[in-house]
């Protein structure tokens, strides 16, 4: 029993990092206003071109790197399509992400079924070997702990800086955004490229670090949590964020609870993560005027400059 | 050779029409033209691979007698249809059909096509030129169980498993029978991953089980070395079932449980250019050579390895059969009385896990 816990508690913080970094970047797009549901397709391209980086120079870094600008360019695809040419932001989301999905499937191509050196684990020393804490807290890599920074960051520049406020602007009005001189395409632009990038990172790490192997699909899903948990986190950053460690904690238990051989149908077992997260979140955020309050007001909405 | 090794499917139809006609003005009429139409990529280990080295087999055996034709990664539906009506009217006299869900597409061709011979891999569906095979991997799953047996010392046994179908439930029970053979007291643990596909899930299902104290960890139907590289990594033995992956796993590879259908697919090529082929349902297992194990890990005795042989003998020669009664059901009743042997029909369709299995069927 114990060690269970312990399984759960040390492969949560892993389990978490990719729908982590895809989910914080689709949160900073869609509160500039741009809705992008090609995250799948844009993680899908960081792990393949991350993983064939890994594989071909060894280095972890590079991979993160370039998994990240192959993603960041697909999300540009994105949105340059739906501010330029003023396309329908779900479409076109759906669209770049079912082409990504077939770029990660050509990129991977001579890489299907291989591994590579997973990314190593930091080394605490004596902080490792305690029990339970050292395996849940003190041995993973550098990602993980890279993602409590990303999350103070990003609620910090969010909350509390110009550029925060400047962001949320454009979300909630981009036309007095753009009165008050803003360039709003611009933000848009970087926050879904930011966006993409991010999720080049989360799709890298599913392949370079979590499993350490390329395989076409092997995004399976991640990608349509993310955007689900930023719409159920209800915008709210310190919210999305839990809902992602929900997950991946529930995802976790949900196979030990199997293995215990409890009498409880597998199917249902498998859909508790998104049951679960998808209560838990719609509770806390049950009042529908405080959903109205936080959800960016042009989301979804394209825009064009008046003059 | 491998035209249109690299194309997508929806360039491969004008491909293969212009790579088959420059190809047939060289052939000569008598060259038996086989397609091979898969699911998947062909990767380093898995599926779609197992078969192209079917492919390679007829090619080593029969040399340019043959000529083959591969298009891999076709989605089952229109797609698959045009692509092996492509291969017939471009010259082809037989089709390989690899996956499950080609097989009314197939068919349907085959009707029309009464010259031509068809294998299906997979499938229930016969005709007079329309073939299927499958493979007994129940039967290197019981010697698989067995060296799971001899080499835990927790006595729990865990199975990452794809979904609760037949054959999966079928391995899961002899697994556990060939596991009981050599440590009576074993338990088995299942965790139902619910999906084909799902390299990431796969590795925790595993870590779980192991967590539960699971120290072999049978990777059941995973198309990826996924549970195979953690064994590795974590050190915990592992068995994996298709293709055997020792290279992912140098020293915690227990066994893999391995295909080969080499020996089926040259049988049926000699009969489609002997003019005498029969749409067979074939269930290959030790006997032919279909089914075996490989790589078992040093780590087994000398004695252990002979014992191993002994029951792997035994199966091929037909003296014994892992569902050889008496079978206790996970519920305690008899399942297969003693001196009987379950039948094939029965085996095709079973629904119920043996005593020793911890796990319940998800219903």
């Amino acid at each position: 029993m114990s060690d269970t816990l312990v399984f759960i508690l040390a492969g949560t913080l892993a389990a978490t990092v990719p729908l982590l970094y895809s989910a914080l970047g689709e949160l900073v797009a869609e509160k500039t206003g741009m809705l992008n549901l090609g995250v799948e397709g844009m993680m899908a391209v960081g792990a393949a071109s991350g993983f064939v980086t890994v594989a071909v120079t060894g280095s972890h870094t590079l991979g993160f790197l370039v998994g990240a600008g192959a993603a960041m360019l697909v999300s540009t695809l994105y949105a340059v399509v739906t501010l330029f040419f003023l396309a329908n932001q779900v479409a076109t989301g759906l669209a770049v992400g079912v082409l990504g999905l077939g770029l990660s499937a050509a990129i991977g191509k001579r890489y299907e079924g291989t591994t590579v050196d997973a990314l190593k684990k930091l080394d605490f020393g004596p902080l490792s070997d305690l029990p339970v804490i050292g395996p849940a807290l003190f041995q993973h890599d550098i990602m993980v702990y890279g993602s409590f920074a990303v999350i103070a960051l990003l609620w910090w520049v969010l909350s509390r800086t110009k550029l925060g406020l400047v962001i949320r602007a454009v979300g909630e009005s981009p036309d007095a955004a753009h009165a008050l001189g803003y360039r709003v395409r611009l933000i848009r632009f970087a926050a879904v490229a930011f966006g993409g990038a991010m999720a080049g990172i989360g799709g890298a790490y599913l392949s370079t670090a979590y499993t350490a192997l390329w395989a076409d699909g092997m995004v399976a899903g991640r990608g349509w949590i993310a955007v689900a948990l930023v719409v159920f986190g209800s915008w709210i950053l310190p919210r999305v964020a839990a809902g992602a460690y929900l997950f991946g904690a529930i995802s976790l238990l949900e196979l030990s609870i199997q293995g215990f051989g409890l009498n409880v149908p597998s199917q249902l077992l498998s859909a508790s993560p998104y049951i679960i997260t998808i209560v838990v979140l719609a509770v806390i955020s049950r009042n529908p005027t405080f959903i109205q309050l936080n959800s960016p007001m042009s989301l979804g909405q394209t825009f064009k400059p008046s003059s | 050779m491998r035209i249109a090794r690299n194309l997508s499917s929806l360039t491969l139809s004008a491909a293969l029409v212009l790579s088959t006609a420059l190809a047939s003005t060289a052939a000569h009429a008598d060259k038996l033209k086989i397609g091979f139409i898969y699911p998947s990529p062909i990767g380093d280990v898995g599926w779609a691979k197992k078969l192209d080295e079917g492919r390679e087999a007829i090619e080593a055996a029969f040399g340019d007698q043959v000529e083959s034709v591969v298009v891999e990664n076709v989605p089952e539906g229109p797609d698959a249809a045009r692509v092996m009506n492509q291969m017939a009217s471009s010259g082809a006299g037989m089709i390989m059909i690899g996956s499950f869900g080609y097989m009314n597409d197939g068919l349907k061709l085959a009707k029309r096509k009464s010259d031509m011979t068809f294998i299906h891999a997979s499938g229930y569906k016969t005709a007079k030129n329309f073939g299927n095979f499958q493979t007994r991997n129940y039967e290197s799953a019981y010697v698989a169980g067995m060296a799971a047996g001899y080499a835990t010392e927790s006595n729990t046994l865990g199975v990452v498993a794809a979904y609760a179908i037949p054959e999966v439930i079928g391995i899961i029970n002899t697994f556990t029978m060939g596991a009981q053979r050599t440590n009576p007291d074993i338990s088995v643990k299942v965790v139902w991953l619910n999906s084909w596909f799902n390299p990431a899930k796969a590795q925790e299902s595993a870590r779980s089980l192991v967590a539960q104290s699971a120290d072999v960890v049978f990777s059941l139907y995973q198309d990826t070395p996924s549970v195979v590289t953690v064994a590795e990594e974590d050190g915990f033995y592992v068995i994996n079932t298709s293709s055997d992956m020792k290279k992912y796993a140098p020293t915690k590879l227990l066994a893999s449980m391995t295909i080969d259908w080499g020996p089926h697919f040259v049988s049926q090529v000699q009969a489609t250019l002997d003019g005498n082929f029969e749409g067979t349902a074939y269930w290959g297992g030790m006997a032919d050579g279909a089914v075996g194990v490989s790589s078992l890990s040093d780590d087994l005795s000398a004695e252990q390895k002979a014992e191993l042989q002994g029951v792997v003998d035994a199966i091929s020669s037909g003296s014994f059969h892992p569902y050889d009664g008496p079978v206790i059901g996970q519920d305690g009743s008899e399942k297969v009385a003693a001196g009987a042997t379950l039948d094939d029909g029965s085996l095709l369709g079973i629904d119920w896990l043996v005593q020793g299995v911890e796990t319940q069927l998800p219903n």
